[in-house]
């Protein structure tokens, strides 16, 4: 069984408490205009290509063994660029090969109270793959978060359920005619499977990206308050600030970038007060 | 900080407490005497000449500094004739691009003079001379140090009618108290031993012109003063700052403000905390004291590194992290005692009791107390596995394993090594012509041998060997191990031959091993692998070795304030690491120059694994820089401190840190003056980055910054 994996970072500091590897699912199947990864959404490997670090040298078309008419993620343009102007995004591995990376970092998680994450994209459209990596955390004593939008059926969840410590939930907007402008999806399965999942009792961490124009008012962040009040309020709410360091990649896979503005800090503070 | 010493503090950064030396006229009939008989004459009458530094501010005094007319002191070593001539021909002029030549670090035993006072030293002197009684040369020594210890309490009591003297015209009342207690306790202290904290702190302050090196482990040996006073109420936490600070404030003012060492720590270092001989953690009330009283302060010297233990507290190391990140001086590093205490038991075979006192000295040497750290000479690590490289070409094309070819290679790696420890024991006679005076009384086993420090008197627990070059040696090993053995992507002869172009021409396997290359730094297992295989060589290789004075070697990769990486690098031809003919090496572990790239944790893995064998405890750094995110945004800070702990817990032997990126340090270079205030840690030492020579400017910004 393999997985589509874009990227294992080690030492995160970002996805849940302590030291953390956060594995990166390729594939998602929402569309956020704000996505900061947007070589995550297509769940196929895919060549990177940034424009703005190349010099035109040719060194890739040379080594291409079709000349860059056609190209069959063979890897060899990204090893003789000079410049580190193409790269590949995504590749497949097994339980065994993801597994071998995270236990490098056991002794960090121990000390640190950290863990692995599992993110994306979205790691639960590979449900079968994370079903078993997280049984394998689970059997070496490694702490699990699993980073979700939450737009897949229930069943997911019940699945890694008794593997999984802690979730990661995105909660976007509350109004779901605007959820789907903004992401191409609406929002009703996402509420009620964080409503379920609330329910269970397990650990959540609902995570809101403040997206100005979009939900950076209060009003937006009541609602959605008022909805977790309805259900079983999360451990934690966190607001994570728009921030357009994705921006040249959008360009790297051939789509074009939709910009915000970023937050400012006393907003960010202004709005953190809601949830505390 | 209190006012006395904010306004010593400013006059200490002014350079103004630097002491002015007193010429002194020998006596031109001194010639006829014996060169020892000549020395001693001469330190005495240098000594009683000289004026003691004393503002009215102060409440201690004793500080001076030899002029180079007489034998000084062990460290400066001026007047020491041989040896500055072997400072001139080798200190910074690599000698068949191989080895250098270095100080010597080292530090007094500073408990037995609080313990038994210069008197005490004077019986041992006198029931020495009585063992050696057949033995002229060993009774004249003795004669000398006699002599030296007599003018070491001649000028205590010049000091103390100084104290006197001001103390009658000061309109301060305050200063007036300090400077009566001052002229009191000179009259018993050094002569006799130490009763107060503040007697013991004053002991340590007169005596260090005479060994001006580290301190030591002040938390130990100043802690049962401490503690009593503190108990008996005589003294509080407030004064013992205070007195520490004005020690701290003698130690800067040591260097002087000339000099461009003036604003690096590494001129005096010592370590707090570690294993008691009980195996209990020492970090105690004390410890703590002197960091803050230290933090305080806005000097540069001394620096301060924790012994870390298994036992010392989260809360201890966290104190400690916390100091660092706000310290804009940067003088806090960080080494683990457990391989230390590993290599020091197991290696050199010393007692546990014995192990557990050693300090950092220098930029990070150790030294145990009253004991002396020979050699520590840069030595080029390189040279073997290039002289392999471009000169046996022929054996190596009938290589068909990693293993033939390691086997080739070790043999010019033990030749090298070789004639590394030739030159380590010719420098040591060359140094042992000079008969040192003043500061023999304070090393162990001097007066008992009756024989000088430079001769072999003190005893030596170990020497060390800088090896500069150590991260390319690794990477280019693992990079052929991949690349010709493993992966077979090329043949032998090909890499031999772009290494002889100088990789002109074939700059697409340059690319491809930059790219895929196993660096060291990332946590995979071959280049982790081959890291300890190549120390486990200098292991086996140094294992059985003894210096001229009988004692074993310890390796590390340090490089003192110049530019041997540089120096060695513009001699040594291209290596398969993709390193130019002509290009700098690379020293620490942890400067792998953007090779390495899978985060903090991988790196750290990597440099704790890579010494099984405990070998690189000698004067071993691991600069890491990173992003200054990672400890000033607070809930990442607990993070990183955790991060760090565990890199000890895992074996790590050292660690220091700079929070700066790529970008400022370039800014820097191109506009200096916009960046005087940039710290930047770069051997075993800090600086300020535009203060440094271009080639370690190039090193430091070379360095992988760390976002994670």
């Amino acid at each position: 069984m393999k997985a589509t994996i874009f990227d294992i970072e080690r030492n995160s500091y970002v996805d849940g408490p302590g030291i953390r590897t956060t594995v990166f699912f390729k594939g998602c199947n929402l569309r956020c205009a704000w996505c900061h990864n947007p070589e995550s959404q297509s769940a196929l490997p895919q060549m990177m290509f940034y424009k703005n670090k190349c010099t035109g040298c040719g060194k890739c078309k040379e080594k291409c063994p079709n000349h860059l008419e056609s190209c069959e993620l063979c890897g060899k343009c990204t090893i003789y660029c000079p410049h580190d102007a193409r790269e590949i995004c995504g590749k497949e591995y097994t339980v065994d090969e993801v597994m071998r990376e995270i236990l490098k970092d056991k002794v960090f998680y121990e000390n640190s109270g950290g863990g692995v994450t599992f993110s994306g994209g979205e790691c639960m459209l590979q449900i079968d793959f994370l079903e078993e990596i997280l049984k394998a955390c689970k059997q070496n004593g490694i702490h699990t978060a699993v980073d979700t939008a939450g737009n897949v059926p229930f069943e997911c969840f019940e699945r890694i359920l008794p593997f999984t410590d802690l979730f990661l939930y995105d909660v976007k907007c509350f109004d779901s005619e605007k959820h789907k402008r903004y992401t191409g999806a609406a929002n009703e399965l996402i509420l009620s499977n964080l409503e379920k999942l609330l329910k269970t009792g397990r650990s959540v961490w609902v995570r809101i990206p403040i997206i100005p124009s979009v939900n950076d008012d209060e009003k937006e962040l009541q609602h959605i308050r008022a909805f977790l009040r309805s259900c079983k309020y999360p451990e934690k709410v966190e607001l994570l600030p728009y921030h357009a360091m994705g921006e040249h990649k959008y360009a790297a896979i051939g789509k074009e970038v939709k910009m915000f503005s970023v937050p400012s800090e006393e907003k960010m503070s202004k709005l953190k007060k809601i949830f505390l | 900080m209190n006012e006395r010493i904010k306004k010593l503090a400013e006059i200490t950064l002014a350079g103004e407490m630097y002491p002015q030396t007193v010429a002194v006229e020998y006596d031109r009939e001194d010639l006829f005497l014996s060169p020892v008989a000549m020395s001693a004459k001469r330190v005495c009458e240098y000594i009683l000449a000289q004026e003691p530094m004393l503002r009215e501010e102060c409440a201690m005094t004793g500080h001076l500094i030899f002029d180079g007319t007489v034998e000084g002191d062990i460290f400066g070593r001026k007047g020491h004739l041989a040896f500055q001539q072997a400072k001139k021909a080798f200190y910074k002029s690599p000698l068949h691009n191989l080895v250098t030549l270095e100080w010597q670090h080292s530090t007094a035993n500073f408990e037995e003079v609080l313990k038994d006072g210069i008197s005490g030293i004077r019986r041992r002197i006198n029931a020495s001379k009585q063992f050696h009684a057949e033995d002229g040369e060993a009774i004249e020594f003795l004669g000398a140090l006699s002599d030296f210890c007599d003018a070491l309490i001649g000028w205590a009591h010049k000091c103390s009618h100084k104290a006197y003297a001001l103390a009658q015209s000061t309109g301060t009342q305050k200063y007036r108290q300090n400077l009566l207690l001052l002229s009191e306790s000179l009259k018993k202290v050094p002569e006799h031993p130490a009763e107060s904290f503040y007697e013991a702190v004053l002991t340590v302050y007169l005596c260090f012109s005479f060994v001006p090196d580290s301190i030591g482990l002040a938390d130990r040996y100043l802690y049962p003063y401490y503690q009593k006073d503190i108990q008996n109420g005589t003294l509080t936490k407030d004064m013992a700052k205070e007195y520490l600070q004005e020690l701290f404030l003698m130690l800067q003012s040591h260097t002087p403000k000339k000099w461009s060492n003036f604003y690096r720590g590494g001129e005096s270092h010592f370590a707090i905390g570690g294993y008691l001989p009980n195996g209990e953690d020492g970090f105690n009330e004390l410890s703590r004291l002197i960091v803050e009283a230290l933090m305080d302060l806005p000097t540069y010297i001394p620096q301060i590194s924790l012994r870390w233990t298994k036992k010392t507290p989260s809360e201890v190391f966290r104190f400690m992290m916390d100091c660092e990140r706000k310290d804009p001086n940067k003088r806090i590093a960080f080494v683990n005692d457990e391989p230390k205490i590993k290599a020091f038991t197991e290696y050199l075979g010393m007692p546990y009791e014995d192990a557990v006192n050693y300090t950092m000295v220098g930029c990070n040497e150790v030294a145990f107390p009253g004991g002396i750290y020979m050699g520590s000479a840069q030595e080029n690590i390189v040279r073997s596995l290039a002289r392999t490289l471009h000169e046996r070409s022929d054996a190596l094309l009938s290589c068909s394993t990693f293993d033939d070819f390691y086997q080739i290679y070790e043999k010019e790696l033990f030749a090298d090594l070789g004639e590394i420890l030739d030159y380590e024991d010719k420098f040591n006679l060359l140094r042992a012509r000079d008969v040192n005076i003043v500061s023999s009384i304070f090393f162990k086993g001097c007066v008992e041998r009756g024989k000088s420090v430079t001769q072999g008197g003190a005893t030596v627990a170990c020497s060390g060997i800088d090896l500069i070059g150590i991260p390319n040696v690794i990477d280019s090993l693992a990079v052929m191990k991949q690349f010709v053995y493993d992966e077979q992507l090329l043949s032998m002869g090909e890499l031999l031959e772009a290494l002889r172009d100088n990789w002109e021409g074939h700059e697409d396997l340059l690319a491809l091993i930059q790219k895929k290359g196993n660096f060291f730094g990332n946590d995979n297992e071959p280049s982790n692998e081959v890291a300890r295989r190549f120390t486990g060589s200098l292991y086996h290789y140094l294992n059985d070795k003894r210096s001229m004075f009988g004692h074993k070697y310890l390796a590390g990769n340090l490089i003192g304030y110049h530019e041997h990486h540089k120096w060695f690098g513009e001699r040594t031809p291209a290596t398969p690491d993709g390193r130019k003919s002509g290009e700098p090496f690379k020293f620490g572990l942890g400067q792998s120059g953007g090779h390495d790239r899978e985060g903090l944790s991988a790196l750290l893995n990597s440099v704790a694994k890579c010494d099984p064998h405990h070998i690189l405890n000698g004067p071993t750094v691991t600069n890491v820089t990173i992003d200054a995110q990672l400890v000033m945004n607070d809930e990442h800070f607990e993070k990183t401190v955790k991060l760090f702990e565990t890199y000890l817990q895992s074996g790590g032997i050292h660690f220091q840190l700079t929070y700066v990126s790529k970008e400022d340090l370039l800014r820097a270079q191109e506009d200096p003056d916009s960046y005087k205030h940039l710290r930047v840690r770069v051997s075993g030492f800090s600086d300020y980055f535009v203060k440094l020579n271009q080639a370690l400017q190039d090193d430091v910004i070379a360095r992988t910054t760390q976002t994670r």
